[in-house]
C-alpha cells in the first residue's frame, strides 16, 4: 500500500476510538460525579526520505478530563454531598488512596462513610469518617464541617493530585494519582445533595455526528484512493 | 467495535433506572415506603497508552496517556429514608415512627423482621399484629375487656377498662435501629431483614438512643415525590434514546467500513 492510505488509516483508527470515548460519555450521563472524558489528536509527522516532503498522521496520544462543575440536584439523603468548586473527595481503595467526586456516601455496618463501591471516605486529616449509628440528625456545614446532633464530628476537606495530569481513572468514578494527593480549598460541600455526571448530552450527540461523518468521508477517500490505485494499474498493465 | 457494546450498557443502566422509578410511582400510596434510587457507576477502564509509559530515548513521559471507558453499571440501588408524611387516621393502632427507627416483628419461620408500617391490628386472642399478621416485639396482648388502647410516644401501651379510673401498662413497644440502614435487605410486604452490611440491630425505647417517637392515630404516607420521579423518567426516557443513537451511528459507521473493497 501507499503513503496516503496510511494516513487516512490512521485518522480511520483514531475515529474509531473517538466514538468509543463519545459512546462511554453518553453511556455514563447518569452517572454521579462522572467526569467527562475527551480525546487529544496530535500530528504524528513521519520522514519519508532525505529529501522528500514529510508525511503527517494523526494519531489520538491523550486525552482529557473536564473540570466542568456538573449540575447539583437535591437528593435529601442524609449522606449525600456535593463539591461546588474545585476538587475532590479522598477514599481509601485496595489500589491506594484515591480521588472521587461521587458523593453518594452509605453509613456502613460500623459506622464508617463508604462509597457505593464500600471504599472508605477519608476527612481532612486522612482518617476514615465515623457517623454514631445512633446520631439522630446528621449536618455538614460548607466547609465540610460533619456534626451529628449537634457535635461536631470531623472535617471533611478537598483534595486534588499533586500533578493533575496524571490522574487516570478506574472504575467506580474513581482517579488514581500516582505521585500523591494534596489538600486544596476554595470549594464548598453541599449537604444532601449530589453532583450529576458533567456530561452534556446535546454536545456529545453533536460531536458523535461529526466523528461518524468524519469517518465516512475518511472512508471515501479510502474508497478514491483504492481507484487511484487500480487505474494506475489498469493503465499501466494495458501498455505492458 | 467497543462503541456498541459500550452503548448497550448506556441502554441497559437507563432501563433499570425507568425499572427502580415505576416501583416508586407503584408504591406511591404505600405506607412507609422510602423511594429507591438507581446509582450508577463507570466501568473499567482499558488502558491503550498508559499514563507515564516512556515515549522516547531520552525519558519523556507520556503525561495523560490514552484511557477507554467500558461503559457504565449499576453500582447500587439505595433508599432513601427520608420521612413521609404523617397521615391522621384516628385508629388506635395505627401508630407512626416519627425520626428513625424500625418496629421489629417475627415472622413465621421465627426469624425477626423489620418494618415502619405502622398500621397494626389485634388477633383473635388480642395479640399486636401487623396487617401481614406477624407479631410485632415485644408481643403485647389486649385484653378483652379493654375500652381504649392509648400508645404514647415513648412507646408505651396503656388500656383503658369501663369499669376503673386507672389505666393498665400492658407494654412497651421498642424500636430498632441500625448502623447502616441501606444495608437492609427488603424483602417485599414493608419488611426487612437484616444483613452483613447492615450492621448488627439494636433495640432501644422510642426517644432514645437517636430513634424516633412514636405517634399514635397516624401512619406515614409513602415519600416518594412523584414529581421529583416523573422528571426522573423523562431524564431516564432521553438517556435511553441517546444511547439508541450511539449504536446506530456505531453501525452507520461500521457499514460504512464494510463498503470499501
Amino acid at each position: 500500500m501507499d503513503n496516503p492510505t496510511y494516513v487516512g488509516l490512521t485518522r480511520q483508527s483514531g475515529l474509531m476510538r473517538e466514538m468509543q470515548v463519545v459512546a462511554n460519555n453518553i453511556a455514563n450521563m447518569a452517572t454521579t460525579g462522572y467526569r467527562r472524558e475527551g480525546v487529544i489528536f496530535a500530528e504524528h509527522v513521519a520522514a519519508t526520505g532525505p529529501d522528500a516532503a514529510s508525511l503527517s498522521m494523526g494519531n489520538a496520544v491523550g486525552r482529557s478530563i473536564s473540570p466542568v462543575q456538573g449540575a447539583i440536584s437535591a437528593t435529601g439523603g442524609q449522606f449525600d454531598i456535593a463539591i461546588e468548586g474545585e476538587g475532590f473527595f479522598l477514599v481509601e481503595t485496595p489500589e491506594g488512596e484515591a480521588l472521587t467526586r461521587a458523593g453518594n456516601f452509605i453509613r456502613n455496618e460500623v459506622g464508617e462513610l463508604v462509597t457505593v463501591n464500600g471504599h472508605r471516605l477519608l476527612d481532612a486529616g486522612g482518617a476514615p469518617v465515623f457517623v454514631p449509628a445512633t446520631a439522630q440528625s446528621v449536618a455538614l456545614s460548607g466547609d465540610g464541617t460533619l456534626s451529628a446532633d449537634g457535635q461536631p464530628l470531623t472535617r471533611i476537606g478537598t483534595w486534588g493530585a499533586v500533578d493533575p495530569t496524571e490522574l487516570s481513572r478506574r472504575s467506580g468514578t474513581l482517579f488514581l494519582a500516582p505521585s500523591g494527593v494534596e489538600p486544596i480549598d476554595g470549594a464548598r460541600f453541599v449537604h444532601g445533595a449530589l453532583e450529576a455526571s458533567n456530561v452534556n448530552p446535546v454536545a456529545e450527540i453533536a460531536r458523535m455526528i461529526e466523528v461518524q461523518r468524519a469517518y465516512e468521508l475518511g472512508q471515501s477517500f479510502l474508497d478514491a484512493e483504492d481507484g487511484r490505485v487500480r487505474d494506475f494499474l489498469r493503465t499501466v498493465g494495458a501498455r505492458a | 467495535m467497543r462503541a456498541l457494546d459500550i452503548a448497550a450498557t448506556g441502554m441497559s443502566a437507563q432501563q433499570m433506572r425507568v425499572e427502580v422509578i415505576s416501583n416508586n410511582l407503584a408504591n406511591m400510596s404505600t405506607t412507609g415506603y422510602s423511594p429507591r434510587r438507581a446509582d450508577f457507576s463507570d466501568l473499567h477502564y482499558q488502558q491503550v497508552t498508559r499514563a507515564g509509559t516512556i515515549g522516547a530515548a531520552d525519558g519523556t513521559v507520556v503525561p495523560a496517556g490514552v484511557q477507554i471507558g467500558l461503559g457504565v453499571r449499576p453500582a447500587a440501588v439505595t433508599v432513601n429514608f427520608a420521612q413521609g408524611a404523617l397521615t391522621a387516621t384516628g385508629g388506635d393502632l395505627d401508630i407512626a415512627i416519627e425520626g428513625r427507627g424500625y418496629l421489629e416483628v417475627t415472622m413465621p419461620a421465627g426469624n425477626p423482621a423489620y418494618t415502619r408500617d405502622g398500621s397494626l391490628y389485634r388477633t383473635g386472642d388480642g395479640l399486636i399484629v401487623t396487617s401481614d399478621g406477624h407479631e410485632v416485639a415485644p408481643g403485647i396482648t389486649i385484653p378483652d375487656d379493654a375500652r381504649q388502647i392509648t400508645i404514647n410516644g415513648d412507646g408505651e401501651v396503656y388500656a383503658g377498662f369501663l369499669d376503673r379510673v386507672e389505666p393498665e401498662l400492658l407494654g412497651r413497644i421498642t424500636l430498632v435501629g441500625f448502623a447502616n440502614d441501606q444495608g437492609l435487605e427488603a424483602v417485599g410486604s414493608n419488611l426487612f431483614v437484616e444483613t452483613a452490611a447492615s450492621g448488627a440491630p439494636f433495640t432501644a425505647d422510642p426517644g432514645t438512643d437517636g430513634l424516633g417517637t412514636l405517634r399514635q392515630g397516624h401512619v406515614e404516607a409513602s415519600s416518594v415525590d412523584a414529581v421529583r420521579e416523573i422528571t426522573e423518567l423523562i431524564e431516564a426516557q432521553r438517556g435511553y434514546e441517546l444511547n439508541a443513537k450511539v449504536i446506530t451511528a456505531a453501525d452507520q459507521m461500521l457499514g460504512a467500513a464494510t463498503q470499501v473493497r
